[in-house]
């Protein structure tokens, strides 16, 4: 019998809810969807009020003007390497802000993986590649809000802060059904509707909503219950979000927060990640575009570093001095990383050879480095890790133990990580 | 094969003592699902409940007050039956059905033949009363016929096109309501009917030519490796011959999807008949004699088995004909009676797989868009604002404020509500699952603030001119509703506006708005 009956064709609840609803307790007919857990294991749960960071920098960030630098070596480049806050752990010079906060943090610097494909690469590491099932798996932030218990705050599980548009994206969620998609912000702004037009004040939403449920208490009386209540739901959690519009607003930041995150993209949306994340928001996932440099790489990479360095560094320090630290886990990563060899245009190309990343914050231990590369760069030196076992270790460090969880879509158990990795037990406090 | 034109008489035969000794199909309906109520069956459904849930099922749309407020005054006897065969004929219908099937056949997929081109060949095609057959032929294999263009839709659409897979999970749940998706790579755990063999035996029937006809498998699971030539499930392989390189033409007339065509859409394919006949009734009853509609299967039988073998029989035998089996179903007395749980018994006690009550079911996307056009007193305005050759409008560059205004004209309202409401491509819309997404864009749209200032004769217009709040009310339920109001919603209504008089018009809209974001404008009861 497996634990985890999720969404299965035999049960009334349909699998196939629409996105943007939110992963809530409440018994709303056929939203009960919150009870994913048996008894016996929610008792195993420790993750109460988990939280995740997951910032993306797609298109692959140098290891080697970042997390891993070689200076003075055959493919090392111009930068030097700088010392960081843990003796004998050296950084790229583009990197001093965050070499301050390496105490904090654990670099991996031994992933290897297969796919050298944006394509293919980026939603392969985003579901964890686990072994063909014949369906697709959901990205981080989707198996988490099924996997996590349903946050009791009313807000989204998972919201995405990315350049470009947005709205209620339901690719992330794969098999799980569209539902456990992430409400996205397009350049950081909510979707249109959370502001109420001019002309309706506080009075006249009332009026209008006290009358509509009114009206809806009469009808109610007389019909089936089921679907009516999940409508009535689904205009609570509105309100809940249209009340929360402070998350949205960025008049009240303080600039001295504005000015440390820095003003371009991804400080911008780092900060409001932050802002998320103290609301209570349980998965929030930050995007950064085009650090695909084929060219020109130091110049680019010198231009685009500090773009990771002088945010990330900010939010480690903020979360660590507001005590989240303990409670969010962060992930810092790409797709891959970049070849050791110089190509004709003074660029680097995709290397999923070695290359690094950054855990740090819940069941991540502070301060070390996890594996390495040979003296050059290129390749990994001793154990290398895959998307697998970085998904057994994020299960791990937010409570979830992969060897005994499972999804169950429509009768077929699918195991939540890849089956013949494991976690990475360095890197795990 | 067993007379299917002497089924009638032989059910009727069949079924409880005291009945005439032929019963059209909608008695047997009726018969069947009182055999198997378990409890008394509700009341006949009022003329306002009858005439909305007629015209949402049938034109796509509400009705309008002075069209609910004639057909309650029409003394006709049989005015019931009138509104069916005037709906059935009316253009209106085949727009309905284009929406329902475009939504059920392509799952809001996009791409290959141009929305509007295949909108008017199923639209054409359902008002002229295409069998469902023949369509079903069309929608496989449009090949070599230029006229038949549009339907080349159904296969060519993003996810489709070129992925003998997909198509082959679909056409299996869409045209033979068989999920089989699990079967690619092995006889599927749970369901013993759905084997790796059935799945390969149409996906046999999908690929472009002769020599490719014959697919090999293996499970994952048994080693072995396996091979069919294209075949239906429950049906024999069909003998693909092998070809010259000069036998161009005798090659052409065994192009396996040809032969698709050939074979899915005939009367001795039970599967075929019994998808579409529980999917008719779906549209109509709201829920499906077997549940879910793509998982038919022995151990998931039927509610009722007897019934939905005679539906499949008969629609067969009278030449899958569309028009023919809603009439039935409408004329039954399971789809004439109230949705309304009567006074003091247990809603528990009615389960949806009775019929002892009239299911309620939420409009589909478009239903909504029209439904709230009309109650909103704009449809006429947005008719006669005509449709631009190329649209600048896209409903996701609009929510993301990328597009300035909202959708002036009724395709991009469409397009608006579709978005909104519509499931993302690839899942069917078979179930109510309003979204917070939803209620925002209710709550907060600002095209539906616009529907409900006064201006092109629309309903705020049309009440602001009145000073009578009893009559305002009416007016609001006859046209939203599309009934009467009760005294005490009469008073109620006349409440909210003397409390928020100072609000003039906002007032009127408010109490507009309220009656469309609530639960009885939002399902088809």
């Amino acid at each position: 019998m497996h634990p985890f009956s999720c969404n299965s064709d035999y049960h009334e609840v349909s699998r196939r809810q629409m996105l943007g609803l939110l992963a809530g307790g409440a018994t709303a007919g056929s939203l009960n969807i919150g009870i994913l857990l048996t008894p016996s294991v929610a008792a195993d749960v420790r993750q109460q009020g988990k939280q995740v960071l997951f910032i993306w920098l797609d298109g692959g960030i140098s290891q080697l003007e970042s997390w891993d630098p070689k200076p003075r070596s055959e493919f090392g480049g111009p930068y030097r390497a700088i010392s960081t806050s843990v003796p004998g752990v050296e950084f790229s010079e583009l990197v001093p802000h965050t070499a301050r906060q390496m105490d904090k943090l654990a670099v991996i610097r031994s992933m290897s993986t297969k796919d050298e494909n944006h394509s293919t690469g980026v939603a392969r590491v985003q579901r964890g590649d686990p072994k063909n099932r014949g369906v697709d798996y959901p990205f981080l932030g989707s198996a988490l809000a099924k996997l996590l218990p349903p946050p009791t705050n009313n807000l989204p599980p998972y919201m995405h802060i990315k350049p470009g548009r947005g709205g209620f994206q339901w690719q992330d969620a794969g098999f799980l059904g569209a539902r456990y998609g992430a409400l996205t912000l397009g350049e950081g702004k909510p979707p249109i509707h959370i502001i109420r037009p001019n002309g309706i004040d506080d009075p006249r939403d009332d009026a209008r909503n006290t009358l509509r449920r009114q009206l809806n208490q009469q009808f109610r009386d007389k019909h089936r219950e089921s679907d009516l209540a999940a409508y009535e739901y689904s205009y609570d959690t509105a309100e809940q979000l249209m009340k929360r519009r402070d998350l949205f607003d960025e008049t009240g930041v303080p600039p001295a927060d504005v000015a440390r995150y820095g003003t371009h993209p991804l400080g911008r949306h780092l900060l409001q990640a932050r802002r998320l994340l103290e609301a209570g928001v349980q998965f929030v996932k930050v995007t950064s575009y085009h650090w695909d440099m084929h060219g020109d790489n130091f110049n680019m990479h010198r231009q685009l570093v500090p773009q990771i360095d002088q945010p990330f560094a900010a939010i480690i320090e903020d979360l660590h001095t507001r005590g989240m630290l303990d409670n969010v886990l962060v992930v810092l990563m790409s797709e891959f990383g970049r070849t050791p060899k110089i190509n004709t245009r003074l660029g680097r190309d995709h290397w999923p050879e070695a290359w690094s990343l950054i855990l740090a914050g819940c069941g991540i231990k502070r301060g070390v480095v996890v594996g390495k590369t040979t003296a050059n760069g290129a390749f990994c030196d001793g154990t290398e890790y895959d998307c697998g076992n970085l998904f057994h270790t994020i299960f791990q460090a937010v409570g979830i133990d992969a060897a005994k969880t499972e999804y169950v879509n429509n009768g077929q158990p699918l195991p939540i990580a890849h089956e013949e990795h494991s976690k990475i037990s360095e890197v795990l406090a | 094969m067993h007379p299917l034109f002497h089924c009638r008489l032989l059910l009727a035969v069949t079924f409880a003592l005291g009945q005439v000794a032929y019963a059209d199909l909608h008695e047997q309906i009726d018969q069947a699902i009182s055999a198997k109520a378990g409890g008394d069956v509700a009341a006949p459904a009022t003329d306002e409940e009858f005439a909305r849930r007629l015209f949402l099922d049938l034109a796509g749309n509400i009705p309008t007050a002075d069209e609910v407020t004639a057909f309650v005054a029409d003394a006709n006897p049989n005015k019931r039956t009138a509104l069916i065969d005037r709906l059935l004929a009316a253009p209106q219908y085949g727009r309905r059905m284009q929406e329902a099937m475009t939504a059920m056949l392509l799952e809001r997929r996009t791409g290959s033949i141009p929305d509007k081109e295949w909108n008017k060949y199923l639209t054409d095609s359902f008002n002229a009363n295409k069998p469902w057959n023949v369509l079903t032929r069309e929608l496989l294999f449009a090949d070599d016929d230029e006229g038949l263009k549009p339907a080349r839709k159904f296969l060519g659409v993003t996810g489709r096109e070129k992925a003998p897979h997909q198509m082959t999970q679909d056409i299996a749940r869409l045209l033979l309501g068989r999920s089989i998706m699990c079967a690619q790579c092995h006889d599927h755990p749970n369901i013993g009917d759905y084997t790796q063999a059935e799945y390969f035996g149409l996906f046999s029937y999908l690929q472009d030519k002769p020599e490719q006809a014959k697919s090999e498998f293996e499970s994952v699971f048994v080693k072995g490796k396996k091979e069919t030539f294209p075949r239906l499930p429950g049906k024999e392989q069909v003998t693909i011959p092998v070809f010259t390189k000069e036998q161009v033409n005798e090659a052409k007339a065994f192009r396996p999807r040809l032969l698709l065509a050939r074979d899915l859409p005939t009367t001795d394919n039970e599967h075929f008949n019994r998808n579409i006949a529980n999917r008719l009734w779906f549209l109509m009853m709201g829920r499906g004699l077997v549940q879910p509609l793509d998982l038919h299967h022995s151990a998931n039988p039927p509610s009722h088995p007897e019934l939905l073998k005679l539906l499949a029989d008969d629609f067969a035998a009278h030449q899958y004909d569309v028009k023919y089996l809603f009439r039935q179903i409408a004329l039954s007395k399971a789809y004439q009676r109230t949705s309304q749980i009567p006074a003091g018994a247990n809603p528990r006690q009615f389960a949806p797989e009775s019929y002892r009550i009239f299911n309620p079911k939420p409009l589909s996307p478009e239903q909504l868009a029209w439904s709230t056009m009309r109650a909103t007193g704009n449809l006429v305005a947005l008719e006669a604002a005509g449709v631009p050759e190329k649209s600048t409008f896209g409903w996701y560059n609009y929510i993301n404020g990328r597009v300035a205004n909202p959708p002036g004209n009724i395709p991009d309202v469409l397009d608006l509500f579709v978005g909104v409401f519509g499931n993302p491509p690839g899942e069917a819309e078979m179930d109510f699952t309003p979204s917070m997404g939803q209620a925002l864009f209710l709550l907060n749209e600002r095209l539906l603030q616009h529907w409900l200032e006064p201006g092109n004769g629309n309903l705020i217009e049309l009440v602001k001119k009145q000073t009578d709040s009893s009559v305002i009310v009416e007016t609001m339920y006859l046209t939203i509703y599309s009934r009467r109001p009760t005294e005490t919603e009469r008073n109620v209504g006349i409440e909210f506006l003397t409390t928020h008089k100072a609000r003039g018009d906002l007032a009127l809209a408010d109490l507009a708005w309220a009656l469309i974001a609530s639960d009885e404008f939002r399902m088809n009861h």
